[in-house]
């Protein structure tokens, strides 16, 4: 580590400021702190930044490097900070020994405890008298948070028969929605469909660079022409050509039917058995928003957020908002240009954001033969060579992601505000599809090593 | 030791160069053996990678250069994501590395001048972290080489360790490969008791006393900040309590025998001849390849002659018998290994293998040339595992296949020579400037295998 004394350049990784800072506050952070004293890298994501340093209050101090004023400006913070950040660290570790103490395993205690502790701290200071019942409180709270918005309530909800029915019908009415044109089938592209084409390719050639986004009159000619809308309703019309290649269907494995079939009610759902996202029940739509534990307070209540997926599920691509059918167009660009093989079409990989994606995707293959944890298609190669036969249609997986997320988005109404919003999200969704591949082969590859001594062991 | 502990201002500045690829990733390389740098430099199962927030690091040279005292140590990084990597890049490389790459990233970069880097604690900890990796995947265990192997639950958690010390580098996000400390000390747990009765029982080696503790701490802190509890994390806490640190308990009680503790060399049952294989007359024999980057990890021993093949006449019929020495640690288990021949570079043919002794064999008729046997060439690999041979990727800059296969093979000979080589001396401590210190595994693996060689 450079020492203070060092001839440093004028401007200083706020990292590092903040690490020193941190140091300088002395002893009673170790439940904060890594192994050698510097924070732990969430007690700087999830504490300093948004709760001490506040960039939005001071927005000079939101750069990665800083001048000499606004470090010492931020260093002044920290040291002010001193008395709550000990008192967080003393929480936390309440909150810790009451959640063994309640049996509670979900989650990571930094990311639920870290900013709750901080509340703590600034409201009650220190733990004194009460604190214990107090911690115990703050975790059962959390362990319970969103407010009866649970996979039970909806199960409960949906269990009377009469709402069953009730739902059906409006489920199967048909609504102006899902009829398509299908004498465009299989036919050569319309106009708009060639427009649609070369403005996706537009807006992804400016996704991905190395400044971010670049203009995004592409995006907006395709809110604006409501395109994504139209590729909605393509699904229920054309069944290939949309795409550049012939051999991919329109709806890119969103459906297992050649169309989306019309939506069921649902009474049940499990997460190893989910269908293709549009031939998911109402129930299994809601089932993966209520699974996901983050901020589901933010959902309306369940009667409401039932009603609203009735329509949702009816209208094109399952989702009411433009701007996030707009980003079914362009994953479903990006994704037929997935190549984590290598030696793709390269007419269907030109775009700036397919190089960033596949750039990826081919330092993951080098960096997984370092470690020794590689797949290779085989006709006798089991559970490995079908791994590596998934790479062959990275769209598949890519898709159904990238649906869950933006129905999740749909659910809590947050449209995307503009380009850089979208591709952070087509991006992080390549990453996540990449990163459940890994976790596969690795599963997969632990399970071969477990084998042996099992073996033994019956043998013994 | 040597090594660890010295004081950052001990290690010099080494010179490195910050620029950008061509996709927009920044590269930090060492300034001089640029090349080396390089995506694809140096065989699979010698390389040192990181993945870590916003960047993927190696280290020149890989395993041998480290293991040699050869390199600086200090890592190689390729940046994609500039803004997460501020996080660490100070710590790993010192300020001045950490301002140009910004430069870089925004364009305002000058000419490839050459910058002093400065090693600090947190380069120690990740090189350490990355070999111990590295350890776990390609360490070549043999039986005929005398290079032991690592007892795995003891290096895993000394992994766990190693990540939880080098937290810095991850953003807590779970999309780091490498940040999986509560991965690693679940899967582990089993070596725990082991390391605590090492350590209650007094740690011999000067060296690794020190270390022994550090590990248990570490492990029981990452443990507890992930909220990982369980009986054997229990009975972690209740020992690291019980003795605060630099407090002897009571009287030095006997030394624990480490071969005990830690998984025992087995004692090698050498397969006899298959009786049923005997008979007929001999036409050829010959060693076939052993590439560890076919097979996972412990699946065959590691010795470059462990596998071996026989064609017999038996009339007018060859029958070729193949024999791989299985994996140090016990005989694998999984799906079945195959063997793939192939006769004057033909097709492949694939001959399933399975366990006699401590053995895999199996046997096949073969097709040979009337004029005589032919050139024989025999391998061994999972199917599925096997990744196929590396493409030369666009990451590589003017990294060339080589044109002559047989050249390859030398080439690979000669790397997995010296990967041993490597190893035999990280375990008789031969190289002092060897970064890192030893691990506790492969402490533990020479203390059983200097009592094992007086059984011999």
């Amino acid at each position: 580590m450079p020492s203070p004394s060092q001839p440093s350049s004028e401007r200083t990784p706020r990292a590092m400021v903040i690490d020193r800072a941190w140091r300088a506050l002395g002893p009673g952070l170790e439940a904060l702190s890594g192994p050698q004293g510097a924070p732990l890298t969430r007690s700087v994501k999830l504490i300093v930044l948004p709760l001490v340093v506040r960039p939005s209050l001071h927005p000079d101090l939101a750069a990665d490097f800083l001048e000499g004023p606004q470090a010492a400006r931020l260093e002044e913070l920290v040291r002010q900070a001193g008395d709550p950040l000990r008192a967080t660290a003393q929480w936390f570790t309440r909150l810790k020994k009451a959640r063994r103490a309640l049996g509670v395993v979900a989650g990571n205690p930094q990311d639920l405890y870290f900013q709750p502790c901080f509340e703590l701290a600034t409201r009650y200071g220190a733990p004194a008298a009460g604190a214990d019942e107090r911690a115990r409180a703050v975790v059962e709270e959390l362990a319970e948070a969103g407010g009866g918005r649970t996979v039970e309530a909806l199960k409960d909800h949906l269990a009377d028969p009469d709402r069953q029915a009730r739902l059906d019908a409006a489920l199967a009415a048909p609504g102006g929605a899902r009829r398509g044109d299908r004498a465009g089938d299989r036919g050569a592209l319309s106009a708009d469909e060639q427009r649609l084409a070369a403005l996706a390719l537009d807006a992804l050639e400016a996704c991905g660079g190395a400044d971010g986004t670049g203009p995004g009159a592409a995006f907006t000619a395709l809110l604006d022409g409501a395109f994504g809308t139209l590729v909605g309703r393509l699904l229920w019309a054309r069944t290939s050509g949309l795409w550049g290649r012939d051999d991919l269907p329109t709806h890119l494995e969103l459906t297992a039917h050649p169309r989306p079939p019309r939506p069921r009610v649902g009474r049940g759902a499990s997460t190893a058995t989910l269908p293709a996202p549009l031939d998911r029940t109402l129930f299994e739509r809601l089932f993966g928003v209520l699974q996901a534990s983050v901020r589901r307070e933010e959902l309306p209540p369940v009667a409401e957020l039932v009603r609203r997926e009735v329509g949702r599920s009816c209208a094109p691509l399952g989702l009411h908002d433009e701007s996030l059918r707009v980003a079914v167009v362009l994953g479903g660009r990006l994704a037929v240009g997935l190549d984590p093989l290598g030696g793709g079409d390269p007419e269907l990989r030109r775009t700036a954001a397919h190089r960033v994606v596949n750039g990826r995707w081919q330092r993951e293959a080098s960096v997984l033969r370092a470690r020794r944890m590689t797949t290779g298609p085989d006709a006798g190669g089991g559970a490995l060579a079908a791994l590596a036969e998934d790479l062959r249609t990275p769209w598949v997986p890519y898709m159904r992601r990238l649906w869950v997320r933006l129905h999740g988005r749909d659910v809590r109404e947050a449209a995307f505000e503009d380009l850089a919003a979208l591709w952070a999200v087509l991006d992080g969704v390549a990453r996540s599809v990449m990163m459940d591949h890994r976790a596969r082969v690795r599963a997969a590859l632990r399970a071969l090593s477990v084998a042996p001594a099992a073996g033994e062991a019956r043998s013994a | 030791m040597a090594g660890e502990r010295r004081p950052s201002g001990d290690r010099p500045p080494v010179a490195v160069r910050v620029a950008r690829a061509g996709d927009g990733a920044v590269r930090v390389t060492a300034a001089t053996g640029g090349a080396e740098a390089g995506g694809g430099a140096g065989a699979a199962f010698a390389r040192l990678v990181l993945d870590v927030a916003g960047a993927v690091l190696r280290w020149p040279g890989g395993v041998r250069a480290l293991a040699d005292g050869a390199g600086s140590g200090l890592p190689s990084a390729r940046i994609h994501d500039v803004s997460a990597a501020q996080e660490w890049l100070w710590a790993l490389y010192g300020v001045p590395v950490a301002a140009a790459v910004q430069a870089c990233a925004l364009g305002e970069a000058g000419a490839a001048a050459d910058l002093p880097a400065q090693p600090g604690p947190l380069t120690v900890a990740a090189t350490r972290l990355a070999y111990g990796h590295w350890a776990a995947r390609w360490w070549p265990a043999s039986f005929p080489d005398r290079i032991p192997a690592l007892a795995a639950d003891l290096l895993g958690l000394e992994r766990a360790a190693s990540t939880y010390r080098c937290q810095q580098l991850f953003d807590g996000s779970g999309e780091q490969f490498d940040d999986c400390a509560a991965e690693l000390i679940e899967e582990h747990e089993a070596g725990l008791d082991p390391l605590i009765a090492w350590w209650h029982g007094g740690v011999r080696d000067t060296a690794s006393a020190g270390r022994v503790e550090r590990i248990l701490r570490l492990v029981d802190a990452a443990a507890d900040g992930a909220g990982l509890d369980g009986p054997a994390l229990r009975g972690l806490r209740t020992a690291l309590d019980r003795r605060p640190p630099g407090t002897e308990a009571g009287p030095p009680r006997p030394s624990p025998d480490l071969g005990a503790l830690f998984a025992r060399q087995r004692d090698y049952a050498l397969a006899a001849g298959d009786p049923s294989a005997a008979g007929g007359r001999v036409i050829a024999r010959g060693t076939g390849l052993n590439d560890w980057r076919r097979y996972p990890p412990g699946a065959l021993d590691a010795c470059e002659d462990a596998l071996t093949w026989t064609v017999r006449a038996l009339g007018a019929r060859r029958r070729i018998e193949v024999e791989a020495l299985a994996g140090v640690a016990g005989p694998w288990g999984g799906p079945p290994l195959v063997a793939e021949i192939t006769v004057d570079g033909g097709p492949a043919g694939r001959i399933p293998l399975t366990a006699r002794g401590d053995a895999l064999v199996g046997q096949a008729e073969v097709a040979l040339p009337a004029a005589g046997p032919g050139r024989i060439e025999v391998g061994v690999l999972l199917p599925g595992f096997d990744p196929g041979p590396e493409p030369a990727s666009g990451a590589v800059s003017g990294v060339a296949l080589a044109a002559d296969p047989s050249a390859d093979r030398a080439a690979d000979r000669a790397e997995r020579e010296a990967v041993r080589g490597s190893a035999r001396r990280r375990l008789a401590r031969e190289t002092p400037g060897a970064a890192p210190a030893p691990l506790l595994a492969e402490a533990a693996a020479a203390a059983v295998a200097a009592t094992d060689t007086e059984d011999y």
